[in-house]
């Protein structure tokens, strides 16, 4: 499904503030598969998410989805194979737009913008259904100005948005922490019941231990550019928030401080 | 922004009760607005001029608002558009088809701007300064070399129905309104090609293109998540934007009866205060209302110009520094009253 080779990125090369975001990374993923990445800041998930969706280049080393080589896709061209949702609630969705406006640009996906207004009526009602079963009352606010939403809610819309043209993969950037935990737990129901529904292939960067036990099949640990260790199959299933904490501290004990980690 | 971010941190009113409250302060404003015209005896020339000039203050509002893209152009596009519809005019095509080439013109000012952006990723500010001094010598190339062309005796719109106009206009009213007949039809004309123009504006402003259009000013990575090119969007805003600007420039020509290579002279700063006295005085919200706002802010400065000069009894040669003096009170007074108010509650705490 998706496929990193050996990819790199050096940011500042060959000046004093280097930085080796991603150091020969290697990771695939397969059709439907649910993987939760965790690691300190700075240790290269943000880039890793960038150079997948396109927003930012690969020094070195290949991308591939679904065979096809998009290493060096722009990210508009991609972006019909890959949604992203991203911490900042305000990043997904569109103020001074209301909310079916919002959907309109969601459904333009995979096809050119032109002069039409209206969302396909199909399209319309499963929206409408996916917002009526997170019970937030935004089925019914349809002409409201996003702008004047919580953050949840402008969170959930941009998961059904991200959603709604059926990616190939979805990538979720720590797309709850900036959510209270009621909002949060809302938000992770509404992630899982999508994924399962249109077997997407999902990836998501988190920061609590307990999601990353709670979800999905696999765990990735990032350290300093570097993918340090996975965790799955049996392990996987009986993996408690307390070992991966454990397993987290080992290795910043073992390992000097980097620059990087210092000033990030 | 100051009033479109006030705006939206207000509770949610419903649809209805926005558009009654921007309905009653228009009406507000235009009563206010024609007390002063006939306190301050202010000539309806100044209406006229207001919606000549109108579209380059959506131009603005276009560039600055909607695409959030510091661009000057408009100082450019519009003589270039006054340029191209006075020359075509001069050599005997219909002011109709003129002022359609003064749109072309000015658009393809706009796509210079948008392409130096994107192309060599050089800012909105600096690309659309370099455009302008280019476009000084594009102005002066269009009309032939010369400066200045003057319609005297050309049909233009006004010219076309002015007799007509005026004929029926003093056996229906008399003889008195003989002298305002030109003022008056100005305004009739230019009045439906504004609401022409802003129909199919506020249409297109919410086809796909348009949403789109807007996003790309609000959150840039939403278009491109979208799968849609927003270097596009940055195009197609900065042409239909800068195309306004050409009919605006078209309007003035026919309006002032020449061309001139100097009329787009601070024009940029000019529409700026239109967009802001537009969003102070009426504090607009959906697309609908914004466009409006841009348009009577416009009119606004014009009439509050006008009213100026008569009241103080200057002279045509200040008439920049006038402009200036009212731009600096619409940009400064809301700021200042800001201040104002929080002085107010420091010394109430």
């Amino acid at each position: 499904m998706l496929s990193l080779e050996q990819v790199s990125v050096t940011f500042n090369a060959g000046t004093p503030n280097e930085v080796r975001a991603l150091r020969d990374i290697s990771l695939s993923v397969a059709e439907g598969e649910f993987i939760t990445v965790i690691g300190s800041n700075g240790a290269g998930k943000s880039t890793l998410f960038n150079v997948i969706s396109g927003a930012a280049e690969p020094g070195s080393g290949r991308i591939r989805l679904d065979g096809k080589d998009i290493t060096y896709w722009a990210e508009h061209r991609r972006s019909h194979d890959i949604g992203r949702v991203f911490q900042d609630p305000r990043l997904g969705t569109c103020p001074g737009l209301t909310i079916r406006e919002n959907l309109s640009l969601a459904a333009i996906h995979g096809r050119s913008a032109g002069f039409r207004r209206d969302v396909k009526q199909a399209q319309e009602s499963w929206f409408y259904q996916q917002l009526e079963r997170q019970h937030l009352g935004l089925e019914h606010r349809l002409d409201a100005d996003v702008a004047l939403l919580s953050g949840g809610q402008r969170q959930a819309i941009t998961l059904v948005m991200a959603t709604l043209t059926k990616p190939k993969l979805l990538l979720l950037d720590e797309h709850t922490a900036a959510l209270d935990p009621n909002a949060a737990e809302q938000v992770i129901s509404l992630t899982q019941e999508l994924a399962e529904a249109n077997d997407l292939c999902v990836v998501m960067i988190t920061h609590s231990m307990q999601q990353a036990c709670d979800l999905g099949d696999r765990v990735i640990m990032m350290n300093r550019g570097k993918i340090e260790f996975e965790i799955a199959g049996a392990e996987r299933q009986n993996l408690k928030p307390a070992d991966l904490i454990d397993r987290f501290h080992s290795l910043q004990d073992g390992t000097e401080l980097s620059d990087a980690q210092l000033l990030a | 922004m100051t009033a479109t971010a006030s705006a939206a941190n207000q509770p949610q009113a419903s649809s209805f009760g926005a558009n009654r409250s921007f309905i009653l302060r228009g009406i507000l404003l235009v009563i206010i607005v024609a007390g002063f015209m006939s306190f301050g005896n202010v000539n309806i020339g100044a209406i006229g001029q207001g919606l000549g000039y109108a579209l380059a203050g959506v131009t603005v509002f276009m560039t600055f608002r909607v695409l959030g893209f510091v661009d000057l152009t408009v100082d450019g596009a519009f003589p270039i558009g006054g340029a191209a519809c006075a020359i075509l005019i001069v050599n005997g095509h219909s002011p109709e088809y003129a002022m359609l080439m003064g749109f072309v013109a000015g658009a393809l000012t706009g796509l210079a701007t948008a392409l130096i952006d994107i192309i060599f990723k050089i800012e909105g500010l600096l690309a659309s300064i370099i455009v302008i001094t280019g476009a000084y010598t594009v102005t002066l190339h269009v009309m032939d070399g010369k400066s200045n062309i003057p319609l005297l005796g050309q049909e233009t719109l006004i010219s076309r129905h002015s007799k007509t106009f005026r004929t029926w206009l003093v056996e229906q009213f008399g003889d008195q309104m003989r002298r305002q007949s030109t003022n008056l039809l100005e305004i009739i004309l230019f009045g439906c090609i504004v609401l022409i123009v802003l129909g199919i504006l506020y249409w297109f402003l919410r086809t796909e293109i348009g949403l789109a259009i807007r996003a790309t000013g609000k959150n840039p990575q939403m278009v491109r998540a979208t799968g849609l090119n927003h270097n596009l969007m940055i195009i197609i805003g900065l042409m239909v934007a800068n195309g306004l600007a050409g009919i605006a420039g078209s309007l003035v020509v026919q309006q002032f009866g020449f061309a001139d290579v100097s009329l787009g002279f601070g024009l940029i700063v000019r529409g700026l205060a239109a967009v802001i006295i537009g969003e102070v005085l009426l504090r607009p919200r959906t697309v609908g209302q914004l466009l409006i706002a841009a348009v009577s802010g416009m009119l606004v400065f014009d009439i509050s110009r006008a009213w100026i000069f008569s009241a103080l009894d200057l002279p045509t040669t200040d008439i920049q520094f006038v402009s200036a003096l009212v731009v600096l009170a619409a940009l400064g007074a809301p700021r200042l009253f800001d201040r104002w108010k929080a002085y107010q509650r420091r010394l109430g705490g």
